[in-house]
């Protein structure tokens, strides 16, 4: 299991995708808040990949969030995708799967 | 099976992961399923996160003792600090119909452990968390 978090930033299309890996505590959300609203810049439609991740709390979803309304303001769109594990649990528990949109696959974001 | 374990950590996001272990294993050890295992860590991890940022404002040289007690009924977690007293009003969890940024980690542990207590100990924050056991579930196997 992948201790730290790392993101990497691909394009397909029109989306660009963040792919996330590893555990987003209170150490590694700043990071993670900061990537994603750089990559936000940059696109009209951006997909996070949290298939990888194995561990994600509040912090995370915090920074999340706030990617999420940035986006919102900025008319911009947001998907989840490989939500799954302990990411769903924490999501679920905070009642937040609603709040944001969320794919079950990654070719469900390319083509849904 | 009864036993005790206590750790002490810095005051410092990277040893995160160390405390989080522990709590997994402890939890794993009393034969709890996974699911309850990721809650329980999830849970505890949320509580050192909080007397990191609040408690201590962020200062990473301090430190925080972690301390397990099961017995066949329950984990007794209780985590202690010296940091400052943490505001009974933010002690509440965060109303879940909204988006705001803070309050969550707070609204998980309530969700998550059984009990969820604080109170002043020898000039100390004591913070205490319980999950309740099912019968039996202590795993007794030696090695």
């Amino acid at each position: 299991m992948q201790r730290t978090m790392a993101a990497s930033t691909r394009s397909a299309g029109e989306i660009t995708i963040v792919d996330l890996v590893g555990q987003i505590d209170l150490g590694s959300s700043p990071a993670l808040r900061k990537t994603l609203l750089n990559s936000l810049k940059t696109t009209n439609h951006m997909a996070i990949n949290l298939g990888g991740v194995s561990y994600i709390d509040s912090s995370g979803i915090a920074s999340l969030i706030e990617v999420l309304k940035e986006a919102q303001d900025t008319k911009k769109r947001l998907v989840l995708f490989g939500v799954a594990g302990a990411v769903l649990q924490v999501l679920q528990l905070t009642r937040l799967t609603g709040v944001f949109e969320i794919a079950q696959t990654e070719e469900q974001v390319l083509h849904g | 099976m009864d036993f005790h374990l206590k750790l002490v950590v810095p005051s410092d996001p990277r040893f995160l992961s160390i405390a989080r272990k522990v709590v997994s294993e402890v939890s794993a050890i009393c034969g709890l399923p996974d699911e309850a295992c990721q809650g329980i860590t999830l849970a505890l991890d949320e509580a050192v996160a909080n007397v990191i940022r609040h408690a201590y404002k962020n200062r990473y040289d301090q430190e925080i003792e972690l301390d397990c007690q099961v017995n066949a009924e329950r984990i007794v977690f209780r985590l202690l600090d010296e940091g400052e007293p943490p505001d009974p009003a933010r002690i509440c969890a965060q109303p879940l119909n909204d988006v705001s940024l803070s309050g969550r980690g707070t609204h998980l542990m309530r969700t998550i452990m059984d009990e969820m207590s604080y109170k002043q100990t020898s000039g100390k924050n004591e913070l205490r968390l319980v999950k309740n056991l099912p019968r039996a579930q202590v795993n007794t196997a030696g090695g």
